[in-house]
């Protein structure tokens, strides 16, 4: 049998078994593992050259990156971010039209950010934002969309797991990918207030102004937000300035928001379950991503990503048109996968053939990232919106997943924007 | 979508009267939490050590010498250690689009039929990661910088995978179990939730932040 022809029986196997259930570290580990046999002279030589790949992958030392991320997002929970960060939004930008709203935008994909977690996030302001917005008289739907639109900007803002996983699978520079995505998380918040802003003048019965806070009252709230500034900054720059490694960075971060829960009379039995957590999370991530390399190594055998990317070639359309078909799968994946998954299954194929139309490998990562983001958004499974709507039963999730639809469309604007001017991406990376 | 799961065995320790694979699910548990907790560790030390790298190399000009062999050499705990934990939590990312329409008898044979493909390819990956470690020992192979030896860290992959299939191998029975009488109470298997019940674990997960910060202001 031809090595393509294998090749495309793994894939369709590994679709067919994920799709049944079975775990997709495991899957793609079973795939790859049989078909290295298949395929190399002896099946002996296929079975040691998957034996080498947990090992092998999973010390690397750009890798020790993610642990130091996630233990970061456990911690944050005790480094009391959450109500401080909007009593600063709240002062800040309550004074617009929709002002509560934009605050919370910023607020909570702050925490978001830092925590790693947008259904996390998603609950925390749930409970903590809604009632306020609600209080002020605004529009429910309104107040819930912002919260789990807000909630899925983590993806692009330092700490980025999801980026780190996508720079460990296409092997491109970690730290550029996480400087390249602030700039388009930053947008995706000023197109979600700009959302926000525009419906609340038209109609300010959705959400009216909050007056009456001084200059000094503003200023007073800064102080609380430390952790979060300190710990995307401190990434940001020794990215930005590369005074670090990314797990350096990633370790600085993760003892300032340690030394902060301390501060704040975090217990023993705390930090335990904040490691405990990070080692189960940490696990999870490096089994799908040893699995999923077994299964990329055996592609690369069968030569499926190459004859794939050249067929997409000669098709002769235009690159934008292709991307455009990449982002409508990612779109509709989007709605029933979560996003490592996605991601993991779908860059071995995509990635090459987004090379060969000669587009930039950190563009195309912010640009998967965010779209992973919108998948946590829509329908059917939008864990974004059934977090909230589970907080607050009082809104169902019919209005809820209205609510979100104008911010959708926002990212389906800010990928249109990335996509017409990739410079804003990769401007601030270039050599 | 993410697996969501709960795992379905009490949390607390079983009865001695007792189902057998309650009883195992139960003391299996422990070794796995503590291979986690050695996991977890690891985690800890990486911050302290990237913490101590970092100041030492910027403000005293003295890096930790072989800092990058030593992190690589213990990486391996936080990377596989806590494998079968996470299995047994129904931590490993699947989808469910299928499986979370199905009930009763289907719905088991399935969840074991999952297992016995993991089971395939953990065993066959337990015999080739420990041909890895073997080969390592013979060769005395060893690291890049200050010449660790290898083989310990290499070790550690068969060892959790064989944990893991373990594991593997109680969930089997678990769902054979099920399959075999459905009306059964589900026992050492991690338990499908639906979008709904997946949202509100999450929820309750997060509102430990905002009961923290409560606990904080009384006190503070």
């Amino acid at each position: 049998m031809e090595p393509l022809t294998i090749g495309i029986i793994g894939a369709a196997c590994l679709v067919g078994l994920a799709v049944l259930g079975v775990r997709i570290a495991f899957a793609a580990a079973l795939v790859g593992t049989i078909g290295l046999m298949v395929m190399l002279p002896n099946p002996i030589a296929g079975l040691m050259t998957a034996g080498t790949v947990p090992y092998d992958k999973s010390v690397k030392y750009t890798l020790s990156v993610l642990p130091m991320f996630i233990l970061i997002g456990y911690l944050a929970y005790y480094a009391r971010m959450t109500e401080t960060s909007f009593e600063a939004a709240r002062r800040w930008f309550g004074w617009l039209p929709g002002g509560l709203a934009i605050g919370t935008i910023f607020a909570v994909a702050a925490f978001s950010a830092v925590s790693g977690a947008s259904t996390a996030a998603a609950a925390v302001f749930s409970r903590v934002a809604i009632p306020e917005m609600l209080k002020a008289k605004y529009d429910r739907r309104l107040a819930a969309g912002v919260v789990a639109a807000g909630s899925t900007l983590d993806s692009l803002i330092p700490p980025s797991a999801l980026l780190v996983i996508y720079g460990i699978l296409v092997e491109v520079s970690i730290g550029k990918l996480l400087v390249a995505g602030f700039v388009p998380g930053f947008i995706s918040a000023l197109v979600y207030s700009a959302i926000v802003l525009i419906r609340c003048s038209r109609n300010p019965d959705i959400g009216p102004r909050i007056t009456g806070y001084s200059w000094s009252q503003r200023f007073e709230s800064l102080p609380g937000t430390a952790p979060i500034w300190i710990v995307i900054g401190l990434i940001f720059t020794s990215m930005l300035w590369g005074w670090a490694t990314p797990t350096e960075a990633g370790a600085l971060g993760a003892f300032s928001v340690f030394c902060f829960a301390l501060w704040y009379g975090m217990k023993w039995d705390d930090l335990k379950g904040a490691l405990l957590d990070s080692a189960k999370l940490t696990v999870m991530i490096f089994t799908i991503i040893w699995g999923v390399l077994i299964f990329v190594r055996f592609l690369g055998f069968a030569r499926l990503p190459d004859a794939f990317a050249s067929w997409v070639v000669d098709l002769a359309l235009p690159p934008v048109m292709i991307i455009v078909a990449i982002y409508v799968v990612y779109f509709i994946l989007g709605m029933f996968m979560d996003a490592i998954g996605m991601m993991l299954l779908t860059l071995p194929v995509f990635y090459p053939v987004v090379m060969a139309l000669g587009y930039d490998p950190i563009w195309f990562g912010i640009m998967v990232v965010k779209l992973c983001g919108i998948g946590l958004l829509t329908p059917p499974v939008g864990l974004a919106c059934y977090v909230v709507n589970g907080v607050r039963p009082d809104i169902p999730l019919g209005d809820v997943f209205r609510g979100i639809w104008p911010f959708v469309l926002a990212d389906i604007l800010t990928v249109a924007l990335l996509t017409a001017y990739p410079q804003l991406v990769t401007f601030i990376v270039a050599d | 979508m993410a697996a969501a799961h709960g795992n379905a065995s009490p949390v607390g320790r079983p009865p001695a009267d007792a189902p057998l694979i309650a009883r195992l699910d139960y003391w299996y548990g422990r070794l796995e939490e503590a291979l986690n907790l050695l996991a977890a560790l690891s985690i800890f030390v990486l911050m302290m050590v990237g913490m101590i790298q970092i100041l030492g190399r910027t403000i005293f000009d003295f890096p930790i010498e072989g800092y990058i062999d030593w992190i690589e050499f213990f990486a391996i705990l936080y990377a596989v250690a806590g494998i079968s934990y996470c299995q047994s939590q129904g931590g490993h990312i699947r989808m469910e689009i299928v499986l979370g329409t199905m009930r009763g008898r289907r719905l088991w044979f399935f969840e074991a039929l999952a297992v016995v493909i993991g089971l395939v390819v953990v065993g066959l990956l337990v015999y080739s990661t420990w041909q890895n470690f073997e080969r390592a020992w013979r060769i005395g192979d060893s690291s890049m910088d200050i010449k660790l030896p290898l083989w310990p860290s290499k070790l550690v992959v068969p060892v959790a995978l064989a944990t893991l299939w373990l594991r593997l191998l109680l969930q089997l029975v678990g769902y054979l179990r099920l399959f075999l009488d459905p009306t059964r109470t589900p026992l050492a298997v991690p338990v499908a939730q639906t979008m709904a019940e997946a949202a509100r674990k999450e929820i309750d997960d997060a509102m430990r932040a905002l009961e923290i910060e409560q606990r904080q202001r009384t006190r503070g």
